[in-house]
């Protein structure tokens, strides 16, 4: 076995292979660029080399350097990670001829699998379903027909040239394939000059389906099951799961035995993946393979008990697989939600800078597992990928895997940054993701128009009443406390108190009587008696607590004389207040939320460079406005629309917060 | 005697009543609420003692003797009790002359002003005035000045609050610019001492009154006022968290309030807090929301003046003032604005025995024209005479820069700093490196590689908190997951501090 290995990568995949090989032990050596400098994965690390730039071109993708900090370090292998230089097979080669081992597949491997051509010719001669197709000139309808008829409905005509959905037709029958034909190549002679076009199996409703493989180098192969990644945005994966709600033991046996085949065909020597299409009627087709370990691989490892990464380094080292197929079982069901820095509800945009908080759900094993690469007080920078945590879970059953994944992400708290939490907590609640029934289409589908806060409601919003029933009742209660009052007419504080639920300008008045029991409120609402226990201390984000005796979890933040709770993925603000006081609220005058589009606001906190426009100044849409710099970075602020500059109210030179006015427009 | 009673119940209906179910309605439109709702809303239930309710105006002029007498007068007034403990209130009724200050209304704020310095017991005020009583003509005026003159020598004393909720122009600007905190409402509120039509007449400025002076314009333009709230009720409820911050007197202790917060929090975040690069910014606000009680930081003047943070804050149950340089603005130097920002704020606490921890990152003070023409030496001064002149305990806390004299000012050791710590980050010297080197060794400012190597050893000199430890200039370097505990420990230790200025009418500060 190996005495040391090195770690080509960053963030929490280089953590998750330093405590790995902590475990086997094995010494470790991380490498970093100058952005990572306090990176978790060099804290974690028994040495660490800085190979250049925050830029990963000069830096983790430069093998020259990470070659040279082997030799420097005495690394005998180097894992490394996804992404990078994971499927360069001149890395593995470079490493081989020094006399160092990659800790994955073999070179030739990783060459024929990563050219897609190639990789679906093998794929045909292992006896691996490939998508049907006809990739040679379709001459007339007739033939197109007769084609689709060999494929088996539905096909799929696409433009050669296609893209963008242009030049593309589905066809259900004879009739559709051959009119199908004529518009499409016409199509594709108006708008690409080119009218080949060429037939392929449709495939109804897709999922993405992957199989798990593993090889040694004595020419042992087991498949460790699937993992469900359909649910995924903009084809980046958000959810992943084993085993998948969909596959059958048949299917799975079929699927698994194909990938083995795959992997025997190039003599695949480690950790891999092969991807599959699956249709609605279960039929699958190969789409590729991935010869590295991947991001979600923790859920195979939750259902198999597998270390997939001690398997790479034992494979790689020569060791034999210590298990058959035999012994490859399911145990319950594991789930992931990649915790990404991403402001669900502004588009999804990255979001960088200070983890003011970053306290993540306790680990539980066998139940809750954190795979992070960042800490409390860290820095989200931009030079990487936005992901910055991975909750695995793991439950007798589906259902349970979800309970405690909505548990878990009650408990996570970022702050400083915006996290994509919230539209982890309503995909988990979404109906039809409980019921398994969704295909790769899922997002695009439920949420045409991106995401919103409306889109989660809370199924019990007298829990969260309840709460800031509790929340408020501990601040008055502390407030009256105080020193100093007038002998005999000290503070009383009342039981009777109303809870507003403010939601934007609508107002919900919800009457509470909220006494103090021992550990905690018993507040009576609606009729209805609620007795929450709690060690929560004011001041504090995380609120875990018993409502009659029953566990939850959420946040709490205070704003003024707000207070917000978040759970579930809602966000609900709300004031409590005597009932009087709620009877003088509602005379105040909701006062309209200005209208942005007047404005010019600052995306980011940032300095103004410059202002580049002038009272008075007509701007067409696009035109530059103004610049921030930001992390070192300019940003070019464009018009949106035409409009004339009303008031300049920054000035260059001024640090601006985010939202702050720059500039008003007529 | 049942007459009486009977008389008593109808007076009570009409004070209550102030200028009627009409002008009740109008005040409501605007969004504000009446005079006694705001003092329902500010007491603990229950706890209002109503005083001349029945005081009349004694004005015939102008046909002010046919006009309806409203008991009362256009201000109430009394004390009642903010959980539990003792204030005095007026709370002007525009419902009734606008509000308008007679000769009467005056005399009944005068008398609460009276008990509250008698009792030792703090002033709010509830503004919300049309101005003098015109009809009264000079008998008004004077009511005015022995208001102001009440204003004055309670400063100090007793902790005067005015949170104006509706007009307040003219001469009644000063009654509250001369109390220690000013709040005011957005949007139905504002103080000027000319109004926008004056304004238009002698300067041809077109300005609306709520860009003239109103809430947003007083807490982020002018510094006159200190925070602005949304409405009445949001006003309200956030004085009553002010409230409990402050002692009621200048004999007293600030008020303690138990706590569950340990003091020995350890929160190791603050450790990567403070960048490497000494020129990227960080939020100072950050650090403040984690060391005190709670998270419950009360900052002051949030949008005045960025580049210094003021507010209250308790450690261990006991309130402290925190000033702390901001370097996420301007770099966290000193300014005029900032200097009188958070000079007044030291004195306010050092008057009230209010601790002052102070958190340290400044470069210096702020270069430039505009500084000097606008008189840098004499308002920078005042933030220096303040620290230095102040007796209460006072514990430091160096986070990054301490540089030139901004580093004397701000509660340094040699001001009589109690108990100055320093963070590993911290740099107190006389400049920044690059500055200093250029100055050193002018000579070799044509040669690049020289002065950087030079830098680099003022850098390894002066660019960490030993040399200053040295010196005794700090008393020790602190880890900055362990401040909480260390300002706790340090306020502790100094909660019997005992400390006079020599006798003198009253010192000569900068103004």
């Amino acid at each position: 076995m190996f005495k040391k290995i090195l770690i080509a990568n960053r963030g929490e995949i280089a953590c998750r292979v330093i405590k790995t090989a902590r475990k086997m032990g094995i010494q470790t050596v991380a490498v970093y660029s100058e952005a990572d400098k306090d990176a978790l994965h060099v804290d974690l690390a028994d040495e660490a080399v800085c190979i250049g730039p925050a830029a990963s071109k000069e830096s983790y993708l430069v093998m020259d350097k990470i070659i040279a900090a082997c030799k420097e370090t005495g690394a005998e292998a180097v894992h490394p990670g996804y992404g990078f230089l994971s499927e360069n097979q001149e890395f593995s080669r470079r490493l081989e001829e020094e006399g160092i081992k990659f800790i994955g597949p073999k070179h030739y491997s990783v060459g024929k699998m990563g050219d897609k051509i190639e990789s679906k010719k093998l794929a045909i001669e292992a006896k691996v379903n490939t998508i049907p197709g006809y990739n040679d000139a379709i001459d007339s309808p007739e033939h197109a027909v007769e084609i689709a008829k060999g494929i088996g409905y539905p096909v799929m005509i696409k433009a050669s040239a296609g893209g963008g959905g242009k030049g593309l037709r589905v066809a259900f029958n004879d009739k559709e394939a051959y009119e199908g034909f004529a518009s499409c190549k016409n199509e594709a002679k108006n708008a690409f000059g080119d009218d080949r076009v060429f037939i392929e199996k449709f495939v109804l409703e897709p999922r993405h389906i992957e199989i798990q493989v593993l090889g040694d180098s004595h020419g042992n192969y087991v498949y460790l099951n699937e993992r469900e990644c359909s649910i995924q945005r903009r084809h980046q994966k958000v959810i992943e799961e084993a085993p998948s709600p969909f596959i059958d033991p048949e299917t799975r046996k079929a699927m698994g035995e194909q990938a083995v085949a795959l992997a025997r065909a190039v003599n695949y020597e480690s950790a891999g993946t092969v991807e599959f299409v699956v249709g609605a009627d279960k039929s699958f087709y190969f789409l590729e393979m991935n010869t590295r370990l991947q991001v979600e691989h923790p859920v195979t490892e939750l259902i198999t008990g597998l270390d997939l990464v001690e398997q790479m380094i034992r494979v790689a080292a020569g060791e034999k697989l210590s298990i058959t197929q035999a012994d490859v079982g399911i145990n319950g069901w594991a789930m992931e939600c990649r915790i990404n820095a991403e402001d669900p509800f502004r588009g999804f945009l990255p979001s960088t800078g200070r983890l003011v908080k970053f306290q993540p759900p306790a680990e539980i094993p066998g139940q809750v597992r954190v795979d992070t690469g960042v800490y409390d007080g860290g820095e989200i920078s931009m030079f990487y990928d936005s992901m910055i945590a991975k909750l695995i879970v793991h439950g007798a059953t589906r259902e349970q895997a979800i309970a405690r994944m909505r548990d878990a992400l009650n408990a996570f708290v970022i702050r400083g940054i915006s996290s994509n939490i919230p539209f982890q907590a309503a995909l988990m609640q979404h109906s039809r993701f409980q019921s398994g029934n969704f295909n790769t289409g899922f997002i695009a589908e439920e949420y045409p128009k991106g995401f919103d806060a409306s889109m989660v409601p809370h199924d019990d919003p007298a829990l969260l009443v309840s709460v800031a029933a509790y929340v408020y009742r501990s601040y008055t209660d502390r407030a009256a406390s105080v020193t100093g009052q007038l002998e005999g007419h000290e503070r009383i504080v009342d039981d009777k108190w109303m809870v507003v639920r403010v939601n934007g300008e609508h107002k919900e008045n919800h009457p509470v009587v909220a006494r103090p029991v021992p550990g905690g409120y018993h507040i009576e609402y609606n009729g209805e008696n609620y007795e929450i226990q709690s060690d929560w201390r004011l001041g504090e984000s995380l609120f875990r607590g018993t409502c009659n005796g029953e566990e939850f979890t959420l946040q709490v933040e205070r704003h003024k004389t707000k207070y917000s709770l978040f759970h579930w993925g809602t966000r609900a603000d709300f004031m409590v207040m005597s009932a009087r006081a709620a009877e003088l609220l509602a005379l105040m005058p909701e006062k309209p939320a200005p209208d942005l589009s007047k404005f010019l606001l600052s995306p980011m906190p940032g300095l103004l460079r410059e202002v580049s426009v002038a009272v008075g100044q007509e701007v067409k849409a696009g035109e530059k406005l103004a610049v921030i710099e930001a992390m070192k970075m300019e940003n070019i602020l464009k018009a949106d629309q035409d409009c004339k500059v009303k008031k300049i109210a920054a000035a260059a030179g001024e640090s601006l917060s985010v939202d702050q006015v720059i500039i008003e427009f007529e | 005697m049942h007459d009486i009673i009977r008389q008593l119940e109808e007076k009570r209906q009409l004070a209550c009543l102030g200028g009627g179910q009409k002008r009740i309605d109008s005040q409501h439109k605007k969004g504000k609420l009446t005079a006694r709702e705001r003092i329902e809303l500010l007491l603990d239930p229950d706890s209002f003692e109503e005083w001349d309710m029945f005081k009349e105006h004694r004005c015939t002029d102008f046909g002010m003797d046919q006009a309806e007498k409203i008991p009362g007068d256009g201000v109430v007034t009394g004390y009642g009790t903010i959980n539990g403990r003792l204030v005095f209130v007026f709370s002007q009724d525009f419902t009734v002359f606008g509000g308008s200050l007679s000769e009467t209304h005056a005399e009944k704020i005068c008398k609460i002003m009276d008990h509250a310095m008698k009792v030792g017991a703090p002033v709010i005020g509830l503004n919300d005035s049309g101005g003098a009583r015109i009809q009264e003509g000079v008998a008004s005026l004077g009511g005015y000045a022995d208001v102001f003159q009440r204003n004055v020598m309670a400063s100090g004393v007793i902790p005067q609050i005015s949170m104006i909720m509706g007009p307040c122009a003219g001469g009644a600007v000063y009654s509250p610019s001369m109390t220690d905190f000013i709040f005011m409402v957005k949007d139905s509120s504002y103080m000027f001492v000319t109004g926008p039509e004056v304004v238009k007449t002698v300067t041809h400025e077109d300005v609306t009154a709520e860009e003239l002076g109103g809430a947003v314009t007083h807490t982020s333009k002018s510094g006159v006022a200190d925070l602005a709230f949304e409405n009445d009720v949001e006003a309200l409820a956030m004085l009553r968290r002010f409230m409990n911050f402050l002692p009621a007197n200048n004999h007293e202790k600030p008020p303690f309030q138990p706590t569950n917060d340990p003091a020995g929090r350890e929160d190791f975040s603050l450790d990567t807090l403070v960048p490497d690069n000494a020129n990227k910014p960080y939020d100072m606000k950050e650090l403040l929301i984690k060391v005190v009680d709670d998270n419950d930081f009360f900052e002051i003047q949030p949008d005045y003046a960025k580049n210094i943070i003021i507010g209250f804050g308790r450690m261990d149950g006991h309130p402290v003032g925190i000033v702390a340089n901001q370097p996420l603005v301007l770099a966290g130097c000193l300014d005029i604005k900032s200097s009188i920002k958070a000079a007044r704020f030291v004195r306010f606490c050092d008057a009230f025995n209010i601790p002052v921890v102070t958190f340290v990152d400044v470069p210096g003070f702020m270069p430039g024209t505009t500084q000097e023409y606008g008189g840098i030496i004499k308002h920078g001064a005042k933030l220096l005479y303040a620290y230095a002149e102040c007796t209460v305990p006072k514990v430091t806390v160096i986070t990054r820069k301490a540089y030139g004299g901004a580093y004397d000012v701000m509660s340094s050791k040699h001001l009589r700093g109690d108990v100055n710590l320093a963070w590993p980050s911290a740099e107190i010297a006389v400049m920044g490196p690059k500055g200093a080197v250029e100055i050193i060794f002018r000579e070799e400012k044509n040669d690049p590689a020289k002065l950087a190597q030079r830098e680099a050893e003022y850098k390894e000199k002066f660019a960490n908190p030993f040399v200053a430890g040295a010196r005794g200039f700090i008393d020790d370097v602190v880890m900055p997951h362990a401040t909480r505990k260390r300002i706790c420990r340090s306020l502790a230790m100094l909660r019997d501090k005992n400390l006079e200025n020599p006798w003198r009418k009253h010192g000569n500060i900068p103004l």
